[in-house]
């Protein structure tokens, strides 16, 4: 069988669309994927391990699966013998651990024929071509879904010379006066972690941040909110994405008991510059734009693509307008799909791209 | 999940689909055609309130709300099911709405987002599937429709003025009276389904005979003058509801005796005003409900169920009966609550014996559960017993 379908990416973004692909009939040899690391969570493995986190911020819908049931949940309740997982879910409380969620991953890795189709590779550039897309050697596919992920680590540029500094995301211990700075979910597990291991924390932020169960509201989940996202003109929607960026974490006692009695007790306070400490943890997430990305930055520039601030302008479906027609497929998964679904860098962001590539790329088959 | 409007009713609707093949499976086994009316019903209501409160109150609904909303439902449909005189049993019509409901919740949960991959990005929307059975839900409740219109019983008007009986209606139809119609001579139904509405009847052996017929209702009807009994129901199960009966002829007439159908569903007796007669309201080997009736000057017993019939007697008013006012008989076994009987007169036939003015008597192996009844002298004879339960 000819191998018309590649994916350029082998994180997560690119795990969920192969497991979606494979779901929708397509075989292990027609689908290459192109990444640096055979391990779909190698990226996102030692991020979470940094900031120790236990649990995912998403719910029950959160894997990689590409039919949202049986969620996580039920196969919790189905291995433990129990249902309070469900119970959990049924009242939005579910939150998977870290490991089951890991342990999942491996799982859909090894019945998915993944590692078959997997080819280390680094593609450098994507190039439309006619009835395709060219990647550089590694030939030619009608239908290609880009998934470069994250385009490496923001680190505040007064600290990247600072010998105390230290991005969340990077291995790290806790010293006795740390300041962290962000107010997103990374951050504010990182104030936990280090209130546990004995320091007095600063949070260094400049504005209090949302507390949100999820990312986005829920709405902006389906149809129902992204229909008025999509039909906003775009400079409001670049507004609305850049709203949509403001760090969050849930609210609940468990985030709230230990910085409140930390700050009783003069252990945790807030300010709005660093002032002496001995840590500084950046807890400010990823760079921002598909102009960090060379990939992606290379693509718009070779194709006179249409972009909004940092944004790559996509159909509603995730695909690249000017590149998407009755013959071929270039779309974008993960974080470079915010245009489209907000929460892209989400794994139900990630199962949107990916439906919409499966629909494309069923109603053009080889011929 | 976060539906759209498009998406819930979809849902709904395909959720529905089953239950409604069911229904109308069903009515076509039973020969009737609540099962049919419920489930459209059920989606009438459902997407009456997708549209006019679910879909602007919820823009995200977790699951667990789907509960107290299914609660909700199940409270508007059993109400409009008793304001429109659907004749669906209250536990069956419970039974199939939760049966419904359950399998909605499976389906939502699991079956369609197992066959559709964006059933919940797409806010329950399902694309052209969903138009499909969304189209063959509102085709089944059409064609049902169409046939329980083409085949209701034929109505028939009697106009205003006197109109020569007996009556025999021996086939499922509605007499409808215009108001000042009166039948002289009597009425008898033979024949299931036969609704009476709106008549007054004079004269007649009895006022209204039923024999050997189920599902029939006599509403708002005015008996009298008949030589026998004002409503005389043998072997047949009817609803008598707002009815009127008033100077028997015979010493010995009853105002409605419903007898010999305990093979029968229950009949119930509500609302009616009877005046004089031997027993106002009796029923002999009967399953009937007996409520919120008004009985009179009666010479015997005002409401008696006797003979091993099974019943309840509630609400009632019973005023000047001679003899007994509420009498359980003969291995009949009585529920009888929240009556008021008032005035009762000891006939003197009875010479001290079980007709000696009580309020109400069980006698001979009867079994009567009392509770808040206002009525002198209660007592039990001849191995008939009494418990209060409350009150």
């Amino acid at each position: 069988m000819p191998t018309h379908v590649a994916i350029v990416g082998g994180g997560l973004a690119g795990f969920v669309a192969y497991a979606t692909l494979r779901h929708g009939g397509l075989e292990p040899e027609e689908i290459a994927v192109f990444g640096t690391d055979r391990d779909p969570v190698g990226a996102w493995r030692p991020r979470a391990e940094a900031i120790r986190q236990r649990a995912m911020r998403s719910e029950s819908d959160g894997h990689c699966l590409p039919t949202s049931f049986p969620g996580l949940a039920v196969r919790e309740a189905l291995r433990r013998r129990t249902a309070l997982p469900l119970l959990l879910s049924a009242v939005d409380r579910y939150h998977p651990s870290v490991t089951d969620f890991l342990d999942h991953v491996a799982e859909l890795r090894e019945r998915s024929g993944w590692d078959s189709s997997f080819r280390a590779a680094q593609v450098a550039r994507v190039h439309a071509v006619e009835g395709g897309f060219s990647l550089e050697d590694y030939g030619t596919f009608r239908h290609v879904l880009l998934a470069p992920g994250h385009p490496g680590l923001a680190f505040p540029s007064e600290l990247e010379e600072d010998p105390r500094a230290v991005h969340a995301y990077e291995p790290h211990e806790y010293a006795d006066r740390v300041a962290v700075i962000g107010a997103g979910m990374a951050a504010a597990t990182e104030w936990l972690n280090a209130l546990a291991a004995g320091a007095s924390v600063v949070s260094v932020r400049r504005r209090d941040p949302l507390r949100r169960p999820l990312n986005l509201p829920r709405p902006m989940f389906s149809k129902r909110g992204l229909a008025l996202f999509h039909a906003t003109a775009p400079e409001e929607r670049a507004e609305q994405l850049r709203r949509f960026s403001a760090p969050s974490y849930p609210a609940g006692r468990s985030w709230d008991e230990p910085v409140e009695d930390a700050a009783r007790r003069g252990r945790f306070r807030v300010a709005a510059e660093l002032n002496g400490a001995e840590q500084v943890i950046c807890a400010t997430g990823f760079r921002r734009g598909f102009q960090h990305d060379p990939l992606l930055a290379r693509l718009v520039a070779d194709h006179g693509l249409e972009s909004r601030d940092r944004w790559i302008v996509l159909a509603p479906d995730s695909t690249v307008p000017a590149l998407t027609d009755s013959t071929r497929t270039l779309s974008l998964a993960g974080v470079p799909g915010q245009w489209a679904y907000p929460a892209a860098d989400t794994l139900v962001g990630m199962k949107y791209a990916a439906h919409g590539f499966l629909r494309k790329v069923i109603a053009c088959p080889t011929p | 999940m976060s539906y759209t409007l498009r998406g819930r009713i979809e849902t709904r609707l395909v959720a529905a689909l089953a239950p409604l093949l069911a229904a109308a499976g069903l009515s076509a086994a039973l020969a009737e055609w609540w099962p049919v009316e419920l489930a459209a019903l059920m989606i009438g209501v459902g997407v009456c309130l997708d549209v006019v409160a679910y879909h602007r109150l919820l823009p995200y609904q977790p699951t667990w709300l789907a509960v107290p909303l299914g609660l909700l439902e199940l409270g508007v449909v059993m109400g409009l099911v008793f304001a429109l005189g659907i004749r669906a049993p209250l536990g069956a019509a419970i039974a199939f709405f939760a049966l419904s409901w359950a399998l909605a919740q499976a389906l939502v949960l699991a079956g369609l987002p197992l066959v559709r991959l964006s059933y919940a990005e797409d806010g329950g929307e399902l694309g052209r599937p969903g138009q499909a059975a969304t189209a063959l839900s509102l085709a089944v409740v059409a064609f049902a429709g169409g046939i329980a219109w083409a085949t209701r019983p034929p109505t028939v008007h009697l106009s205003a003025g006197v109109h020569r009986g007996p009556i025999v209606i021996d086939q499922e139809e509605t007499l409808l009276g215009d108001p000042g119609a009166v039948v002289v001579g009597g009425i008898i139904v033979r024949a299931d389904g036969v609704t009476v509405r709106n008549l007054t009847v004079r004269g007649g052996e009895n006022g209204i005979t039923v024999d050997d017929a189920d599902r029939v209702l006599l509403d708002h009807v005015s008996v009298s003058d008949s030589l026998l009994d004002g409503i005389h129901v043998r072997r047949a199960s009817v609803t008598v509801r707002d009815c009127r009966i008033s100077r028997l002829r015979s010493p010995y007439a009853q105002g409605i005796d419903i007898s010999f159908a305990i093979d029968h569903p229950p009949s119930m007796v509500e609302g009616c005003t009877i005046a004089g007669g031997q027993e106002g309201i009796v029923s002999h080997s009967a399953n009937a409900m007996i409520r919120d009736n008004r009985v009179a000057r009666t010479s015997l017993r005002a409401i008696t169920m006797t003979e091993m019939s099974m019943g309840m007697v509630d609400d009632n008013d019973v005023r000047d009966a001679r003899g007994i006012g509420i009498y359980c008989g003969d291995h009949s076994m009585c529920e009888i609550e929240r009556n008021l009987v008032t005035g009762v007169q000891p006939d003197r036939a009875s010479q001290g014996g079980v007709s000696d003015g009580f309020g109400i008597v069980s006698h001979y192996y009867a079994e009567a559960k009392l509770a808040y009844n206002h009525a002198p002298r209660i007592r039990a004879f001849s191995y008939g017993t009494i418990e209060h339960a409350r009150g």
